[in-house]
């Protein structure tokens, strides 16, 4: 059997090539060569670190002087391979990767569809357990630097302001923490709440509104926001979102951007649609309580909707909209309510759409 | 046998890793890294680093990559103490209500890290590559490098980021010129003007051509890279030289975006040996050093806290 080779040896002092000839010796477990000056040397195949290289195959043996073979017998290699192969010296890394292309897919596949069961049950459990830890002050500190960032850009409404905190002050918004409510002069749309309780309303979406009944469903559905704190909620899924994608693809950096992006961002921080089923449900049960016609706020969605020739922002960002106005019709048809005549609400509604 | 030679040879540099293997190399590196919940990061690395090495070769010799997971999660793990360190003070500092204090000391902090990161992660990463059993080695001095960068780094804030290019070129010059190869050594020659120049033509012609010479821009920054880089040993020297053209880069660079966008990300393995493979092939060596009689000289050095370091900062230095 033949059981030697030419190879080329670099002794890890220069970078000069030899020439040797190097003999695999299966029973004492050993490679053996004999250098120019004469000397021979044996290396134990397990001290041996093993390459396969589009080069060839390339030895090392030494921890400080570094020696080197490089092998282009393509028998030999084989010869070599399997030797250790039949020895166990084959590690469990090796192995794994030598599972080849159609495995390594399948891992690959895998671990995207762990990363989607993750997204969708894992990250918002773990978020709603973090939001429980997180103290409420951390709530109103968010909520506070969004508004400073954001106030210098907005036009508020001081007199209007007014109306609308004593509009609120007539409710029951079952809220937890006080309630800021500002109006903004803006064309806008849109209407949204402030981890710290804020809520701002465009002048824009008061225009559309035909009855106070509607206000009293958006101010509900926006309390529910703050209530439940939501946007601490949302802040926690993308930042463990983010963490869970850190350690998956090993990037160690970015936490603090993506709280300074959701910080930044705030504001227009598009809330999941859990979470706007919930403050729809909130706002309606708020309704109730106040015995203000719950139909308010049915009707405020249908009208946003129907302006097709600008989609209001309060609900572009909510793809569902029909399932939620039908949510609402249904609860309309379902439940029992009483209302009585508001004659304050009414007043305050009448001149905050002046 | 001769140190230089008598006539100018060209070297052949090439990468001969493919797609599917690196593919394998990374798909096991990932399984591997989610059922340790991270920990098998710095082992990761240590494989995907050594494939590509001793993928890449110089005068059909390939090169090798020594360093080993257990050093780099050492140094992970140092560099997670430094990093803790700094936001405890910071911390600290704002729960005595003194945030502005805490910013500052964590922002200096931060600065003081990146030399020590950047000088660590060349010593480390030089002194575990070798080629044919010659280590390469950065023999830059620690202390120096950091004065040296805070001077640069002072001149670019009071410049207000003018002296960007030159503070660029002079710690290109500066850690590349202390490279060694065995004996051969390394030299760099950039111009700060020069690359104000080519940075600022390249900037205002991309916005006048509505990004279209992006292409030539970074055809001329590749060439600047490598055109400026020589290797020298006593008389003997190799020259570098860029064939990569614009159209290169422009087919490189959609390529690799279709790529990856068309495969949710799995094509990285492709898109990476796509990369490396032009950068070499683009790469001529000319020179009359002869490769077959360099010697030792370099000192193993196996403390990978600044490279790790510079994995936190995302810092992308190495040449």
């Amino acid at each position: 059997m033949n059981n030697t080779t030419t190879a080329v040896f670099y002794d890890g002092n220069s970078s000069v090539p030899q020439q040797i000839v190097l003999s695999l010796n299966s029973f004492n477990r050993t490679l053996e060569f004999q250098l120019a000056n004469g000397s021979t040397c044996k290396w134990l195949i397990q001290e041996v670190t093993f390459d396969k290289r589009a080069t060839g195959l390339h030895l090392e043996h030494g921890l400080d002087v570094l020696q080197h073979i490089k092998i282009k017998d393509a028998h030999f290699i084989d010869l070599i391979q399997n030797f250790r192969k039949a020895n166990g010296h084959i590690g469990w890394y090796q192995k794994l990767i030598d599972l080849g292309f159609a495995t390594h897919f399948g891992i690959a596949v895998v671990i995207m569809a762990l990363i989607g069961l993750c997204y969708v049950y894992i990250i918002p459990w773990a978020a709603e357990q973090s939001v429980s830890l997180i103290p409420e002050e951390y709530d109103n500190e968010l909520g506070t630097s969004a508004w400073a960032g954001n106030q210098y850009f907005m036009d508020v409404d001081s007199e209007k302001t007014k109306l609308l905190n004593d509009f609120a002050k007539e409710l029951k918004l079952q809220n937890t923490k006080k309630l800021k409510f500002t109006v903004v002069n803006s064309n806008e749309i849109n209407a949204f709440a402030l981890p710290d309780g804020s809520i701002v309303v465009f002048t824009g979406i008061l225009k559309e509104m035909k009855n106070y009944d509607e206000l009293v469903g958006l101010l509900g559905h926006e309390a529910s926001h703050v209530n439940n704190r939501h946007s601490m909620k949302m802040l926690c899924r993308s930042l463990s979102g983010y963490l869970f994608i850190s350690v998956i693809l090993g990037d160690a950096n970015g936490i603090m951007a993506t709280i300074g992006d959701n910080v930044n961002s705030l504001q227009s921080l598009s809330f999941s649609r859990e979470f706007e089923h919930q403050a729809d449900a909130d706002g309606f049960k708020i309704l109730l309580e106040n015995k203000v016609n719950p139909k308010g706020m049915s009707n405020l969605f249908k009208r946003l909707q129907q302006q097709s020739y600008a989609i209001p922002e309060f609900l572009s960002s909510h793809p569902v909209t029909e399932n939620r106005i039908d949510f609402i019709d249904k609860m309309i048809k379902d439940k029992k309510f009483q209302t009585v005549a508001h004659p304050q609400l009414e007043r305050l509604f009448v001149q905050l759409k002046q | 046998m001769e140190e230089s030679l008598e006539k100018r040879v060209e070297y052949s540099l090439n990468y001969n890793g493919k797609g599917s293997d690196f593919f394998g190399i990374i798909m096991v590196n990932w399984l591997l890294t989610v059922i340790t919940l991270g920990f098998y990061y710095p082992w990761a690395k240590a494989k995907q680093l050594q494939y590509i090495y001793n993928s890449t070769s110089l005068n059909e010799d390939s090169f090798a990559f020594h360093g080993t997971g257990k050093e780099m999660f050492k140094g992970f793990l140092k560099a997670i103490l430094i990093f803790s360190i700094l936001y405890g003070v910071l911390i600290f500092c704002v729960l005595q209500q003194m945030p502005g204090t805490g910013v500052l000391i964590f922002y200096i902090g931060l600065v003081a890290i990146l030399p020590i990161a950047i000088h660590g992660s060349y010593r480390y990463r030089m002194s575990r590559s070798s080629w044919r059993g010659i280590r390469f080695g950065y023999r830059g001095d620690r202390k120096e490098f950091t004065l040296l960068f805070f001077k640069w780094i002072f001149f670019t804030i009071i410049t207000l980021g003018v002296y960007g290019p030159w503070m660029a070129m002079n710690m290109r010059n500066y850690l590349l010129g202390n490279v060694r190869f065995g004996d051969v050594e390394f030299q760099y020659d950039g111009d700060g003007g020069e690359y104000f120049a080519l940075n600022i033509k390249g900037y205002l012609l991309t916005i006048v051509t509505l990004g279209v010479y992006s292409f030539w821009w970074q055809k001329e920054l590749f060439e600047y890279y490598v055109n400026n880089l020589s290797l020298k040993r006593g008389d003997a020297k190799i020259y570098l030289n860029s064939k990569a053209t614009a159209g290169g880069f422009f087919q490189l660079i959609v390529t690799n975006i279709l790529l990856l966008v068309f495969t949710l990300g799995l094509g990285y393995a492709w898109v990476a040996t796509r990369t490396i493979k032009f950068i070499l092939e683009n790469i001529e060596a000319e020179g009359n050093i002869n490769l077959d009689a360099l010697t030792q000289t370099e000192e193993n050095y196996k403390d990978a806290t600044g490279e790790d370091l510079s994995d936190f900062l995302n810092l992308d230095t190495i040449m």
